[in-house]
């Protein structure tokens, strides 16, 4: 069956078939990258398996080192940073909720205040306080100056 | 609860069982809903002539103010609720603003937002609009925004909403009009959003209002970035900066205890307690029941003097003079020879219970009034104004890391730093937790190791009889035994810790109208709630003196006081005492620490002040326990803190010793 994967830095959605780089890479199947083939941004396509020391010590849902380089928590922002969320992380439909009521959901623009010594982010003309392992979970884009954030 | 709001006009809390019938009919009942912190209270303050006070912190109150207003001739009852986020009803506020939604069935909507964070109020519009009443938008503080160079097209607003939209800048009282005219214009609102994806879901539901939102701001609305940030947006963020926000947080906490201890303990104890009530007050009342309550007696009488001076320390002032005056006292001896009848002996309990050394009158009313009340006045007047700047979310968020480790969030803050004012009302204030594990996490630690102000003045001056290393010492023991003891509690305590979530709102210069109402509010609340309390604990006293099950208690805690904690025998009684009143049992040891015959040293004081800081505040405090989380949770409680009190207190005198102090 087709299996659709949408670029995270173009927004093309391709068919996976498509998505094999040139032959005769010599990394061959070793390779766990998928390129766009509309603007040859390449990112990879699943998360590696986690050892059982990244589990341990793992401190959020997600391997980051296999994010491509745009996308990353809010806690890797830097303060005074503009990024749009792009998934708010974790299983918790409830506190998804109480973050969406401030304005915090997926699309929106937010603004990181500070890390230290708990993560402040600004989303519209809220000044919001979260907990650090929160803030892990919520994934954004960083955007740079002047660019617009997508729309929720 | 009397947190907030409320004292200014008639309020109703949340778990009053019984529901209001509508009383005005036809859309003559008006309910203000809105966002926190957008100017509510204020707005109803223009509407009605009345004032309610304005909560800086997310979440301290559930009360609900309500009063009646007249609006071009038409009579109209205005009901103010509390500020919320959305209108699931997860939390007490949103709860308490749906219910009365319910119970007003024909009532207006004023919906109230902040014009400058338009996309938060609209949210919440959308799901008002779902409720189909007739409702109309108030924009406030539309000034902020013109400052900010942003724009609203009310017109293109009200068009898309079909509801009436005004603007206006409640603190300035501008617009108040415009809102009464559009009041009677307000209908139900015809925007409506097609939900194809949520199927029930309330984020999901959430996230098609917002896009819905967006769709509408992007028609109506521009803001921009303020161009220079302001002095009380500086110290906004200075206030939660790692590293100068905690030395703000330290500066706060010194000059708070410093001023609660040296003004409020020092310069208005002296001011009531003496002139007030040791030479006037308590002597009337003596002569008074003496007249009625007839035996042969006579009262003891000693020169009281006042010295009147500018405080310096807790201990040290400069005396400008000295008011000497001849006062009746409390304590009395009978005629030599003569023996009382049963009928005297009667009056006899009576006069002791009145004005005896643990009568009503001569302990119970002079401690609360003379003592602890101008003490926790200065305590809350300096508590409403660090509330009122906005500064608690602040100080929760540079708190929330190290809360963590006692399983409770920075939220937990607020109850902390009002336990600094009066542990029985923090262990109240303690409701605004979100799990039963976090209140009861923090109403432990209130209990153990939080000095309330009636001790605060106490401590500080047997401090300055301290190196200044022992105060060190004395703080890093208290702060350790909050962090082992709150640790220990988080861990056997199964449970979770809430999110940390919460809203920062803008620094504000305190109102001194807020700060005065806030004041009077919290003390209306001790005059009420905590004085009955000590009056009892007082009758419990002289019970148990009468019955000598004091004198009996003290002997039983003698070997303990002298063997294990290493103090005078005296301190029995004093800690025995100090339970029913705190300060009390510190100024025995006071007086034997720095009195004119002080038998105390310096490592007995030290001692002295550990332990009976982590004793449990006082009897007030254990039935707000009891009454907060069941008797059985209070029984536990006393019995850990006692023994553990003795425990730190006597393994420092030992450990003090084997260091030779």
């Amino acid at each position: 069956m087709a299996e659709f994967l949408t670029c995270p830095f173009c927004g093309f959605e391709f068919e996976k078939v498509d998505t094999l780089c040139a032959h005769g890479c010599p990394l061959g199947a070793m390779c766990h990258l998928t390129r766009c083939p509309s603007c040859n941004y390449e990112f990879p396509d699943r998360p590696k398996r986690v050892s059982w020391i990244h589990k341990l010590f793992r401190r959020g849902a997600l391997a980051y080192d296999e994010l491509p380089t745009d996308i990353q928590p809010i806690t890797k922002l830097k303060g005074g940073d503009r990024a749009t969320v792009l998934c708010m992380g974790g299983q918790n439909p409830s506190r998804h909720n109480t973050l969406a009521v401030f304005g915090l959901v997926p699309g929106s623009e937010v603004v990181l205040v500070q890390l230290q010594p708990s993560c402040v982010v600004r989303v519209g003309e809220t000044e919001l306080a979260l907990d650090t392992e929160i803030a892990r979970e919520i994934l954004v884009q960083r955007l740079r100056d002047q660019e617009p954030a997508l729309a929720p | 609860m009397h947190l907030g709001r409320g004292s200014a006009v008639s309020s109703q809390s949340v778990n009053n069982p019984q529901r209001r019938k509508p009383d005005a009919v036809g859309g003559q009942t008006t309910v203000l809903v809105g966002n926190p912190n957008v100017g509510k209270s204020v707005l109803f303050k223009n509407l009605t002539n009345r004032y309610v006070t304005v909560s800086n912190y997310p979440g301290t109150t559930v009360d609900i103010a309500r009063a009646q207003a007249n609006f071009n001739g038409r009579a109209m009852e205005i009901i103010d609720t509390p500020g919320i986020n959305d209108l699931t009803p997860r939390a007490d506020d949103a709860r308490v603003a749906l219910n009365l939604l319910d119970q007003y069935p024909d009532s207006t909507v004023v919906q109230v937002a902040d014009a400058k964070n338009l996309r938060r109020a609209l949210l919440l519009t959308l799901q008002l609009a779902e409720l189909q009443r007739p409702m109309m938008l108030v924009l406030n503080m539309v000034d902020e925004l013109d400052e900010r160079g942003g724009k609203i097209d009310t017109d293109r607003l009200s068009e898309i909403l079909g509801v009436p939209v005004v603007t206006t800048v409640a603190v300035r009282n501008q617009g108040t009009q415009d809102l009464v005219d559009a009041l009677s214009e307000a209908r139900k609102p015809t925007v409506s959003v097609d939900d194809h994806t949520a199927n029930g879901d309330l984020y999901e539901r959430n996230r098609v209002l917002l896009r819905k939102v967006h769709d509408i701001l992007g028609e109506t609305y521009q803001i921009s970035q303020p161009q220079h940030a302001s002095f009380s947006v500086r110290l906004g963020f200075w206030a939660m900066h790692p590293v100068k926000g905690l030395a703000l947080l330290g500066l706060v906490l010194f000059v708070v205890t410093w001023f609660v201890g040296l003004f409020g303990a020092g310069t208005l104890v002296d001011a009531m307690e003496v002139p007030l009530f040791q030479q006037r007050l308590s002597p009337l009342a003596i002569r008074g029941v003496d007249a009625v309550l007839r035996f042969p007696h006579t009262h003891d009488v000693e020169l009281i003097s006042h010295a009147v001076g500018v405080p310096l320390t807790p201990v040290h002032e400069i005396t400008l003079a000295t008011l000497d005056k001849e006062a009746i006292l409390p304590p009395y001896t009978l005629q030599p020879g003569v023996d009382l009848s049963t009928p005297q002996n009667v009056l006899r309990v009576a006069h002791d219970f009145l004005v005896g050394d643990f009568g009503a009158i001569t302990m119970a009313l002079s401690y609360a009034f003379a003592i602890v009340l101008p003490i926790v006045t200065t305590f809350f007047f300096v508590f409403s104004i660090m509330e009122d700047s906005g500064y608690f979310p602040r100080m929760a968020i540079m708190v929330n890391r190290v809360f963590r480790v006692m399983g409770l969030n920075g939220k937990a803050v607020l109850p902390m730093i009002l336990g600094l004012g009066c542990d029985t009302m923090a262990t109240m204030t303690t409701r605004i937790l979100e799990t039963r594990k976090e209140r009861i996490v923090t109403t432990m630690l209130l209990a153990l190791a939080v000095p309330c102000s009636a001790q605060l003045g106490v401590l500080l001056a047997m401090m300055a009889m301290l190196h200044p290393a022992g105060a060190v010492v004395w703080v890093a023991i208290v702060i350790g035994v909050i962090f082992l003891v709150g640790w220990l509690t988080a861990h056997l305590f199964d449970g979770d810790t809430s999110d940390f979530i919460m809203e920062i709102p803008p620094m504000r210069r305190p109102q001194l109208s807020n700060v005065a109402v806030k004041t009077w509010t919290r003390l209306n609340w001790y005059l009420r709630e905590v004085i009955p309390l000590f009056v009892i604990g007082t009758a419990l006293l002289f019970v148990l003196d009468q019955f000598h099950v004091l004198e009996a208690l003290a002997r039983v805690g003698e070997p303990l006081v002298t063997g294990w904690l290493g103090l005078p025998r005296e301190m029995a009684n004093a800690f025995l005492v100090g339970f029913m009143r705190r300060d009390f049992g510190a100024v025995y040891i006071l007086d034997a620490a720095t009195g004119p015959d002080a038998v105390l040293s310096a490592h007995q004081i030290f001692v002295a002040m550990v332990t009976i800081t982590l004793f449990m505040p006082c009897f007030a405090n254990f039935l707000m326990i009891a009454k907060e989380h069941g008797m059985k949770i209070a029984w536990a409680m006393a019995a850990f803190i006692f023994p553990f009190a003795f425990f730190v207190g006597g393994t420092l005198n030992h450990l003090g010793r084997w260091l030779s102090f």
